[in-house]
């Protein structure tokens, strides 16, 4: 499809440019004046087409909320317009936004991948709806705030004795990473009550291992690593990047709160580094 | 809790190791708690009492610069912790240990009662600074229960507690009750509302998977199966056609010579009508059937067709020897017959046909 819409834009210097290694062409960034040299030699007409098929192309990735590659937009829709792909980007993400309500955000600077996050405040009324992903939102919500309620004493009391600890008599543990962990069989225990368990086939969610540990995983809402030195193995999972661009703990504690009918201030420590991050971060 | 737990471990740890020390502790403590300068004083007066008489005779100097070093760094240490009391309480750090870990390099060093004492006096320092850092973290932090946590979850998603599972009742485990169906969907329509994530689009012409269909591996698939299949197929069912059309031709002509022989053995002198032979009163399909099967018996010169006296084609038998004589010296002639089924009806009224003279083959053949 988005081959197709490519032969609308003049390319006779397409082929080359496929050919040259993506990372290798962009790593040599223009900067910005070059930038807006090149635009100014396209045409306007020919700008506004390519940043709305730029939109297009990012509208339709979104819908399996798998990160979108900047590799895949360079190969599919910029093409022969590397030189100004961060211009294009950027008109991209303000048509989004102005547009649709959604913000472009980089949540690997590595890999450079993206994701599309709303600026709107959620409608109690759009959820007429019915959609498939409407429980697995429910499933996951539970997972992070458990991550993040549970989170590093869960890892600390289920193993109280790692070889190293009695030698050293002194565990010098560092303030709690800015990401909570939860090994996975406290998060399976968790979910077995409400009735999913990994080993048997959901009539929602279906294979629940599969989902938790491969499609939130590769949406990015979940990490799931081994922990080292542990035979047999275990695993434990943390927020994924999507996870802390698209929520906050501050929301997660605002529904454990609601849920449990108490107060945010109840769990002080949750509460605490709930607040911390949401000033560090501007507040949401 | 946990980490109160730690540190409380490693007080006891201590405890353990300088249980040589044991019986001064209590007195030694005691005199310290809540006071100030003033009460280290006290201990070490009390310490150097007894250190003096019991040892007094075994002084000598070097060994008293050292303990009086090492009293020094306990003093040391001890005011230390005082003075930073709330540095050591605060839940941020681990002072607290660092300092037990101090004392307990220092510690090594202590061979007499009166450094011991000092030792011990830390030692409670350290505890009631521990006890009171696990007060402070139990009051501060209220422990998330995830089966509480749970519970309330099932009991927003709308479980049913009165109804009961038949099927989840063997675990004993697990809430009972009934939870209705859209039980998920409840609880991800609230999620909805703690997630900024973007509406997913649907489209208006029905369904349509976001993913490419998968195509391409069914075509090839369908390919592969047709091609050989095809090949294999086809051209043996043409060449079993063919035989069998030819074969049953073949068997048709050399049955139908077969009984024109036998009509001819029969009464070789009464010439046989041809129409006669090949009129079938029942089918004009297999009359004309007929009359095609005996034009290879006159093609191949074993029998042939001449008319009688009354201008009506008779046929007779040629013998094959005879035959090849004729083929020689006679010229071969050829001739079209038809037959419409008009005149087939009219021959069969005409010559009064009642039954075949050529019996249909497959009565023949069965």
């Amino acid at each position: 499809m988005s081959q197709k819409r490519g032969t609308k834009r003049p390319g006779p210097s397409q082929v080359q440019y496929m050919d040259v290694d993506e990372e290798d062409t962009l790593s040599q960034t223009p900067t910005s004046s070059q930038v807006q040299h090149n635009v100014q030699r396209l045409s306007q007409s020919q700008m506004e087409a390519k940043v709305h098929e730029l939109v297009f192309f990012l509208l339709v990735k979104d819908q399996k909320k798998i990160p979108i590659k900047r590799a895949d937009i360079l190969k599919h829709v910029v093409k022969d317009y590397k030189n100004v792909f961060t211009e294009l980007l950027k008109r991209a993400n303000q048509n989004l936004q102005q547009v649709f309500g959604m913000e472009l955000v980089e949540i690997d600077p590595k890999h450079h991948t993206y994701i599309l996050i709303s600026k709107l405040p959620h409608l109690e009324r759009e959820s007429s709806k019915e959609d498939e992903n409407t429980p697995k939102m429910g499933l996951l919500l539970v997972i992070l705030s458990l991550i993040f309620m549970k989170g590093n004493v869960a890892k600390e009391c289920k193993f109280p004795a790692t070889p190293a600890q009695p030698t050293s008599l002194l565990p010098s543990v560092p303030n709690p990473p800015l990401l909570l962990s939860l090994p996975l069989a406290a998060v399976w225990e968790v979910l077995r009550r409400l009735r999913v368990d990994p080993g048997e086939k959901h009539k929602i969610f279906g294979d629940v291992k599969k989902l938790v540990t491969e499609e939130f995983v590769r949406q990015k809402y979940l990490e799931y690593n081994r922990l080292p030195h542990t035979d047999p193995p275990e695993f434990e999972f943390r927020w994924g990047p999507r996870a802390i661009k698209e929520t906050s703990k501050k929301q997660i504690l605002q529904f454990v709160s609601k849920m449990q009918n108490k107060d945010p201030t109840f769990w002080t420590n949750q509460y605490n580094e709930a607040e911390a991050e949401g000033s560090s971060a501007g507040g949401r | 809790m946990e980490e109160a737990g730690g540190s409380g471990g490693s007080d006891r740890r201590s405890r353990g190791r300088r249980s040589s020390a044991g019986p001064r502790y209590s007195r030694a403590g005691r005199s310290s708690f809540g006071q100030n300068r003033g009460g280290d004083d006290g201990a070490e007066r009390n310490g150097e009492e007894e250190a003096g008489a019991g040892e007094g005779d075994r002084d000598d100097g070097d060994e008293t610069t050292r303990r009086r070093l090492l009293r020094q760094q306990y003093r040391e240490l001890i005011t230390v912790v005082q003075k930073n009391r709330e540095m050591m309480l605060s839940t941020r750090n681990d002072k607290l240990t660092e300092a037990l870990e101090d004392a307990n390099k220092l510690f090594i060093g202590v061979s007499r009662a009166r450094e011991a004492a000092l030792d011990a006096q830390f030692l409670v320092l350290a505890s009631n600074l521990g006890k009171e850092k696990a007060s402070q973290l139990h009051s501060d932090m209220t422990v998330f229960d995830p089966s509480a946590f749970a519970e309330d979850l099932l009991s927003f998603m709308g479980l049913n507690r009165l109804e009961g599972d038949e099927s989840d009742s063997d675990n004993e485990q697990l809430a009972s009750g009934f939870l209705p169906s859209n039980a998920w969907h409840k609880l991800g329509e609230e999620a909805k509302k703690y997630f900024r994530r973007t509406p997913t689009f649907h489209f208006m012409l029905g369904t349509f998977t976001a993913d490419p269909p998968v195509q391409r591996p069914r075509i090839e698939r369908q390919q592969k199966r047709a091609g050989p299949a095809e090949r294999r197929a086809m051209p043996a069912q043409l060449k079993k056609m063919e035989e069998s059309h030819q074969e049953a031709t073949e068997k048709e002509v050399e049955r139908i010579l077969g009984i024109l022989l036998s009509f001819f053995r029969d009464d070789p002198n009464d010439p046989i009508s041809f129409l006669e032979f090949v009129t079938d009163p029942d089918s004009f399909a297999r009359t004309v059937e007929n009359m095609f099967h005996v034009s290879f018996l006159i093609r191949d010169g074993l029998a042939r067709i001449k008319l009688d006296q009354y201008k009506l084609p008779i046929i007779e038998p040629l013998n094959p020897e005879e035959g090849e004589n004729n083929q020689d010296t006679q010229a071969r002639k050829q001739a079209v017959i038809s037959m419409s089924y008009k005149e087939w009806q009219n021959i069969v009224k005409t010559f009064e046909i009642s039954q075949p003279m050529i019996p249909p083959a497959t009565q023949a053949t069965t």
